[in-house]
C-alpha cells in the first residue's frame, strides 16, 4: 500500500519521552521502597540479612503473596475480588474437616483447590455474564463465604489435621520450603504469562478499555471469567499452605485485616485498581514489603490498631501517587 | 460598526514543545457572528479556553466592552458574561432541565432553593428561543438537539454577552441545525457577540458576517465572509493544496460478490436489512443520526445480537457460508466512530495497539504466546506504510495526534488482512490534512481488493470516496443509488422525504 507522504511534525512527537519516564519511576517506587526497608532493618536489627530470616520472610509471605497474585490478576482487568480470603478460609475448612474424618490428605488438597476455584467461578460467572459490579459481587461472596466458614465450625477452629499433610506441604527442599518455591514459581509464571502469553495481552486490553478490547475481537467475557478462577486458584494453593503452616483451619484465617493486607500487597506493588497495570513481580515486592512493615511494627510492640491504620494509610497513599500518575496522561 | 464588544489583543501560550497561541489577536462585535476556522491543532480551542478561563495565557490581555478582563476559573469567565456551548453535550443525562440549566445558579429564598422562580427563569430563557419543554423531563430523554437548546438556553440565564460555540452541529439532524441557526439569527439581533468554531464550511457562509482564519497557533487570515470563497478558506487552512486532493474520486471497477446481508433484524434497531457488498468497492452508508448506521456496523462485527436474517460470506475460492459472530474478526475490521472511548488502548504504546486484533497470527510456532521479534517487525511495517508519526512504536497513543491514533486504529485492521472494511466516521475530529491522508489509505484498502463500508456525517466526504450508496432512515435501508447520486438526492431520501413516496428501494 503506497500511501503518499506528508511533513512530520515535530511538535507532536515531543511530548512522549517524558511521560514514559515519569511511568516508569512510578514503576521502580515499590523496589526503592523494599530496599531503604531492608537497609534500615539490616542496621537495626542483628543477623536481618541472614539467609535464615530471608527463607522465614517469604515462608511468612507464601500464602499472602499468592492471594495477592491471584488479585493482581483481578485488578489489571479492571475489577476487584474481596472474597479471596475468606475463600481461602472457606475452602481451608472443608478441607480440614475432611482429613479430621479420615479423609485422605491428598484429597483433602484438591478439594480444597476445587472449593476455591469453585468459589472463583462464581465470581466470574458474576461479573463476566450477569454483568454484575465486582465490588458488591465479591463484598457478598466474601460475607457468604466468611459466614458459611465459621458457621459450620461453630466458630471453632478444625484441629487433628494429620501430620503427614503438615510435614508434606512444609518440607524443605534443600533449605527452601515448598511453600516458598510455590509461590517464586507461581510469580514468575504469572509474570511470563502476563507479559508474553495472548491472555495475559487480554487481560492488560480489557483493564484498559473493556470496549476497544471487544471491538477487537478478544472475548471479553471469558477473559474476565479467566480472571476470577485465576484468582480462586490462588486462594486455593493459599488455603493449602495456611492449613499446614496453622496446624489447624478456621473462619477467622480470613478476616477483615487478611483482606487488608492482600489488596495492600498488589497495590504497594504497583498494580492499578483503575486497571490495565500491574505485574506478578510487583504484586511479590508489595507482599514482602507489608510483611517487613507488619513484623517491624510488631517487633516495636506497635498496637495492632496501629498497625492497621498504617497499612490503611499506605494504601491510600499508593492509590493518591497513582491517580496523579494517571491523570497527568 | 461601533468599537469591537471583545477584544483579544497579543494571546500567547506556550505549551511544552509547541507554540499553541503565537500572537493572536481576536475581535468580535456585538450582533455578530465571527466564523473560527482553522484545522485540528490549528489553536481554535486555546484560545477559546483562554477566553473561557480554562487556561492562563502567557501573554497578552483582553478587553470585554472597553474594560480589561482576566479569568482565572471558568466560573469568573461566565460571571462577565462568556458563555461557551461545548462541542460534547456538557449536561447530566440523568438529572431534569430545570436542574440542568440552573446547577450553578439555583435561586435562593432563606439558604432553600427557590424552585418557582427557577422554573420562571428557565421558561423565559426557553421562551426566547422559541421553545417550551416540561422542565421535568429528564435530560436523557430529549433528542440531542433538544439538549443543545437547553445548553443554549443555560447561556441565556447568565445574561450572556459572548458566546462561544464549538463545532456545534456535530450532533444535529439537518432539520435541528435549521432551528439552531435560526436561535443564532435571534441571538445576533439581541445584540450577542458570536463565536462560531467549524469546521464545516457551509454552514460558516450560513451563520457568520466574518471569518478568523487560523493556522498553526497564528492568525492568517481575517476577513468579511462574503469576500471569501469555499475554496479560499480551505487554501488559507492548511497553507498548501492538498485541498485539490480533499475532494477527489477516481473510478473503480468493483468485483466478485464478498458478502450478502439477509433480512437483518434486530429488534428496535435494525428492520429487515439486505444488501451486498462487492471486492475493490467503497459503499456510502448514509443516513441521520440514530438511523442505525452504527448498528448496521456492530451487528455485522457480531457484536450485538441478531434476531433474524443472515450474514453470507462469499470468501473466493471457497463456499458461501454464513458468516458466524466468532469469526466475523477474521474477516472483518471496523473503525469505530469514537477512537477514544472503544477503539484505543489510550495509554498503552503502538505496538500493543496495532497487535491486539491480530495476536492469534503473531504466536511462537503455536504456542500461545506472542511472538515479540514478529510483532515488532510487523507493527514497523504498519507505522511505515501509514506513515504515522512517533518517536518508536513503543510511545503511548495517547500522545499521538487525532490523524495519527486514527491511523493506528487502521493498523490494527490492515494487519488482521480483513476483506471487508467498516469505518464509521473515520475522519471525525481530524484535520484537514489528516483527512486526505485518510482518505487515501480507504482508496487503497479498495485498490487492493477489499469492500470498504463508510459511514460519515460529511455528505463532502462520503461523496468524494463512495462508489456506491446506501440510504438508512430507521433501521432500514431505504434506497440505494449508484456513484452518480446527487447531494440533494441522498440528503432528501435521508429525511425521509423521497423514501415515503417511492416506497423501499
Amino acid at each position: 500500500m503506497a500511501i503518499h507522504s506528508l511533513p512530520t511534525e515535530a511538535s507532536e512527537v515531543l511530548a512522549a519521552p517524558q511521560r514514559d519516564l515519569k511511568g516508569r519511576a512510578f514503576r521502580l517506587i515499590p523496589v526503592a521502597l523494599l530496599i531503604v526497608i531492608l537497609g534500615v532493618l539490616s542496621a537495626v536489627v542483628p543477623y536481618f540479612l541472614s539467609l535464615n530470616n530471608f527463607i522465614s520472610i517469604l515462608m511468612q509471605s507464601a500464602a499472602l503473596g499468592l492471594m495477592a497474585l491471584g488479585l493482581t490478576a483481578v485488578l489489571i482487568t479492571g475489577g476487584i475480588d474481596l472474597s479471596i480470603p475468606s475463600l481461602m478460609s472457606f475452602s481451608a475448612v472443608l478441607g480440614a474437616m475432611y482429613m479430621k474424618a479420615g479423609g485422605s490428605p491428598v484429597v483433602a488438597s484438591f478439594l480444597m483447590l476445587a472449593v476455591a476455584l469453585a468459589g472463583g467461578c462464581v465470581n466470574g460467572l458474576a461479573v463476566a455474564w450477569l454483568k454484575m459490579i465486582p465490588f458488591v459481587v465479591t463484598l457478598s461472596t466474601m460475607a457468604v463465604f466468611s459466614g458459611a466458614s465459621i458457621w459450620i465450625t461453630n466458630a471453632v477452629s478444625v484441629t487433628g489435621i494429620p501430620r503427614r499433610f503438615i510435614t508434606t506441604v512444609m518440607a524443605d527442599v534443600g533449605v527452601i520450603p515448598i511453600p516458598v518455591i510455590v509461590f517464586v514459581v507461581m510469580t514468575l509464571l504469572m509474570q511470563l504469562l502476563l507479559t508474553r502469553s495472548l491472555y495475559g495481552r487480554w487481560l492488560y486490553a480489557v483493564g484498559t478499555n473493556i470496549r476497544a478490547a471487544r471491538v477487537s475481537g478478544i472475548p471479553t467475557q471469558r477473559v474476565l471469567f479467566g480472571a476470577y478462577v485465576f484468582s480462586g486458584l490462588a486462594a486455593g494453593l493459599a488455603a493449602i499452605i495456611t492449613t499446614a503452616w496453622l496446624g489447624t483451619a478456621g473462619g477467622t484465617i480470613g478476616s477483615e485485616g487478611v483482606v487488608l493486607d492482600v489488596v495492600s500487597s498488589a497495590v504497594l506493588g504497583g498494580v492499578s485498581i483503575y486497571g490495565g497495570a500491574g505485574t506478578a513481580v510487583g504484586a511479590f515486592v508489595g507482599t514482602i514489603l507489608i510483611k517487613l512493615i507488619s513484623n517491624s511494627l510488631n517487633f516495636l510492640q506497635a498496637s495492632y490498631y496501629l498497625v492497621l491504620v498504617t497499612k490503611g494509610v499506605v494504601i491510600v497513599a499508593f492509590v493518591a501517587v497513582d491517580s496523579l500518575f494517571r491523570r497527568k496522561s | 460598526m461601533s468599537d469591537p464588544f471583545l477584544r483579544m489583543v497579543d494571546v500567547r501560550k506556550r505549551f511544552p514543545g509547541v507554540d499553541a497561541l503565537k500572537s493572536v489577536t481576536l475581535e468580535a462585535y456585538a450582533g455578530e457572528a465571527v466564523a473560527l476556522i482553522g484545522a485540528n491543532g490549528a489553536g481554535k480551542s486555546t484560545l477559546m479556553n483562554v477566553l473561557g478561563g480554562v487556561i492562563a495565557p502567557d501573554g497578552g490581555y483582553i478587553e470585554i466592552d472597553g474594560k480589561r478582563a482576566a479569568f482565572r476559573t471558568p466560573a469568573e469567565a461566565s460571571r462577565d458574561g462568556v458563555a461557551f456551548v461545548h462541542q460534547e453535550l456538557a449536561l447530566m443525562p440523568t438529572l431534569n432541565i430545570l436542574d440542568n440549566m440552573l446547577i450553578t445558579s439555583f435561586p435562593r429564598r432563606k439558604g432553600l432553593i427557590d424552585y418557582r422562580a427557577g422554573e420562571e427563569l428557565c421558561r423565559n430563557a426557553l421562551k426566547q428561543l422559541g421553545y417550551d419543554f416540561p422542565l421535568r423531563t429528564r435530560v436523557r430523554d430529549l433528542s440531542p438537539g433538544d439538549q443543545q437548546i437547553v445548553e443554549i438556553a443555560r447561556t441565556l440565564l447568565g445574561k450572556s454577552r459572548i458566546v462561544i460555540f464549538d463545532e456545534p452541529t456535530s450532533s444535529l439532524t439537518s432539520r435541528e441545525k435549521e432551528r439552531l441557526f435560526e436561535i443564532i439569527r435571534i441571538m445576533k439581533s439581541r445584540g450577542t457577540a458570536i463565536i462560531y468554531i467549524t469546521h464545516l464550511l457551509d454552514e460558516v457562509f450560513t451563520v457568520c458576517e466574518r471569518a478568523v482564519i487560523m493556522r498553526n497557533g497564528a492568525k492568517v487570515a481575517e476577513s468579511r465572509i462574503a469576500d471569501l470563497t469555499r475554496g479560499q478558506i480551505v487554501e488559507k487552512m492548511i497553507g498548501s493544496q492538498e485541498a485539490v486532493a480533499y475532494f477527489q474520486h477516481h473510478e473503480r471497477r468493483p468485483g466478485e460478490v464478498l458478502l450478502t446481508v439477509e433480512h437483518l433484524n434486530r429488534e428496535g434497531f435494525l428492520d429487515d436489512v439486505s444488501f451486498t457488498l462487492r471486492s475493490g468497492e467503497v459503499v456510502g452508508l448514509w443516513g441521520l443520526l440514530g438511523s442505525g448506521r452504527t448498528e448496521l456496523f456492530r451487528a455485522l462485527m457480531g457484536l450485538d445480537p441478531i434476531h433474524r436474517g443472515r450474514i453470507r460470506l462469499h470468501k473466493p475460492g471457497s463456499e458461501v457460508v454464513d458468516l458466524s459472530p466468532q469469526r466475523a474478526h477474521s474477516v472483518m475490521g471496523m473503525l469505530t466512530e469514537d477512537r477514544r472511548t472503544d477503539g484505543l488502548l489510550l495509554p498503552m504504546s503502538i505496538r500493543l495497539n496495532m497487535s491486539i486484533a491480530n495476536l492469534k497470527n503473531l504466536l511462537y510456532r503455536g504456542w500461545p504466546f506472542v511472538y515479540r521479534a514478529r510483532e515488532e517487525s510487523v507493527t514497523r511495517e504498519y507505522v511505515k506504510k501509514l506513515n504515522i508519526k512517533s518517536t518508536s512504536i513503543e510511545q503511548r497513543v495517547a500522545t499521538l495526534s487525532g490523524g495519527n491514533q486514527q491511523k493506528v486504529v487502521v493498523g490494527r485492521w490492515l494487519q488482521t488482512k480483513p476483506l471487508i472494511f467498516l469505518l464509521d466516521e473515520p475522519t471525525r475530529g481530524l484535520d484537514v490534512e489528516a483527512k486526505a491522508e485518510l482518505h487515501a489509505i480507504v482508496a487503497n484498502m479498495a485498490d487492493a481488493g477489499a469492500a470498504v463500508v463508510i459511514v460519515s456525517s460529511d455528505l463532502d466526504e462520503i461523496m468524494s470516496l463512495s462508489d456506491r450508496y446506501l440510504v438508512m432512515v430507521r433501521g432500514r435501508i431505504v434506497k440505494e443509488y449508484s456513484a452518480l447520486a446527487t447531494k440533494h438526492e441522498l440528503l432528501a431520501t435521508a429525511s425521509g422525504i423521497s423514501a415515503q413516496a417511492e416506497g423501499v428501494g
